[in-house]
């Protein structure tokens, strides 16, 4: 329970991410939260605990069939609404544009893409990143490199309307 | 956008306060039931096998206990089958309890969930089809033996000496379509129920593979 509320930034960071509606964020908090308390007793830590805790969140939130059905495809970046506005989270004034930016790309990410590019932004080493996803660095790098790109492309296309 | 000036920003995200949890908030979310797609399939596993030992405690008892107990053969039958459903939920049960492994890294957990789901998938169709055969020819041997034709009757015709209905081989021309068709029927259904699931997480592995 501890855990759950030292993390819980984390949780609902995932949950912003995976999810369209606060509805759908809510069962995914839900489930993430009684994954934690069932896969609790096997962590023997051998990893670190964050690295435990990505696991189980991203693991939860990727193999989550409900919200698939409920939310765009993600293999075209057409026709994809934009996230939901974000007036309850609270970050320094500058970065506020940016941010909501970055929301609305990473909504139109793949599910893989989207779990690469929280732990990038969370700081995490390629080393985390490939103990939490199991693709090795080499791959990492090339697939960050990819999204990096991706998303300039995509904030260039929304900023001054390019393709 | 470059996403190295958005790190600061983003590690300093704050929790919404309208979703903010409380211990005894959380506490109450794991008391509620899980949406998770295994921990449903489970729940259904457990609905049907309550809803098959409902159906055949009443039936067993009254082929023991009707008839004067000349019956009690297909009772027997009843009971060998809730055996082999027994067996049938235990495997499943056991393959739906090893399809996640959410402490595991993504990648290993999808492998997983793909290979465990490809098994309990086959496991459903084979013994979904093969059911229905074995229970038939169960059920002709126990009423042949209770019951044996008249010989000479005239409701059947004789073909070397047995009633039509008791030949074997106008079984096997009988249940040989039947089991093909079920076991499509069946292929078709799982397909229904878990082949999206399955192409989506392979799609998944696949972007993950890709370099």
């Amino acid at each position: 329970m501890k855990l759950v509320q030292e993390h819980r930034s984390l949780l609902y960071k995932v949950c912003r991410i995976y999810c369209f509606t606060e509805a759908d964020r809510q069962d995914l908090f839900q489930e993430m939260v009684i994954q934690l308390w069932r896969s609790y007793p096997t962590f023997r830590g051998e990893s670190k605990f964050s690295t435990w805790l990505y696991r189980i969140a991203l693991n939860t939130a990727i193999s989550d069939l409900r919200r698939q059905n409920r939310r765009p495809s993600t293999t075209s970046t057409d026709d994809i609404p934009p996230p939901p506005s974000l007036p309850d989270m609270t970050w320094p004034g500058e970065e506020q544009e940016q941010l909501q930016q970055l929301y609305t790309a990473i909504n139109k990410l793949s599910d893989v893409e989207k779990a690469l590019v929280m732990l990038y932004l969370e700081d995490k080493s390629y080393e985390e990143m490939e103990e939490i996803m199991g693709i090795n660095q080499n791959n990492l790098r090339v697939k960050m490199n990819r999204i990096r790109e991706k998303l300039r492309k995509m904030t260039k296309e929304a900023t001054y309307g390019i393709r | 956008m470059e996403l190295d000036s958005l790190k600061y920003a983003w590690r300093t995200l704050e929790a919404p306060p309208a979703s903010d949890r409380s211990p005894d908030e959380i506490h109450a979310l794991l008391q509620r039931r899980s949406g998770g797609i295994v921990t449903r399939m489970r729940r259904n596993l457990t609905g049907e096998l309550i809803l098959i030992a409902a159906t055949y405690t009443p039936a067993i008892l009254f082929y023991f206990l009707d008839f004067e107990g000349k019956l009690s053969g297909i009772a027997w039958l009843f009971i060998l089958l809730l055996v082999v459903l027994a067996v049938y939920f235990y495997r499943k049960n056991q393959l739906l309890r090893a399809m996640q492994c959410t402490g595991c890294s993504l990648y290993s957990n999808l492998t997983q969930q793909i290979n465990t789901l490809k098994k309990y998938i086959k496991f459903y169709v084979w013994t979904g089809t093969l059911m229905i055969p074995v229970m038939f020819i169960l059920s002709w041997l126990i009423i042949r033996q209770k019951f044996p034709a008249t010989p000479g009757a005239d409701l059947f015709y004789e073909l070397s000496g047995t009633p039509w209905w008791q030949h074997p081989l106008v079984w096997a021309v009988f249940l040989i379509p039947v089991t093909v068709g079920i076991y499509f029927a069946n292929q078709w259904y799982v397909h229904r129920l878990y082949g999206r699931h399955i192409r989506k997480l392979q799609d998944l592995l696949r972007e993950m593979d890709e370099e």
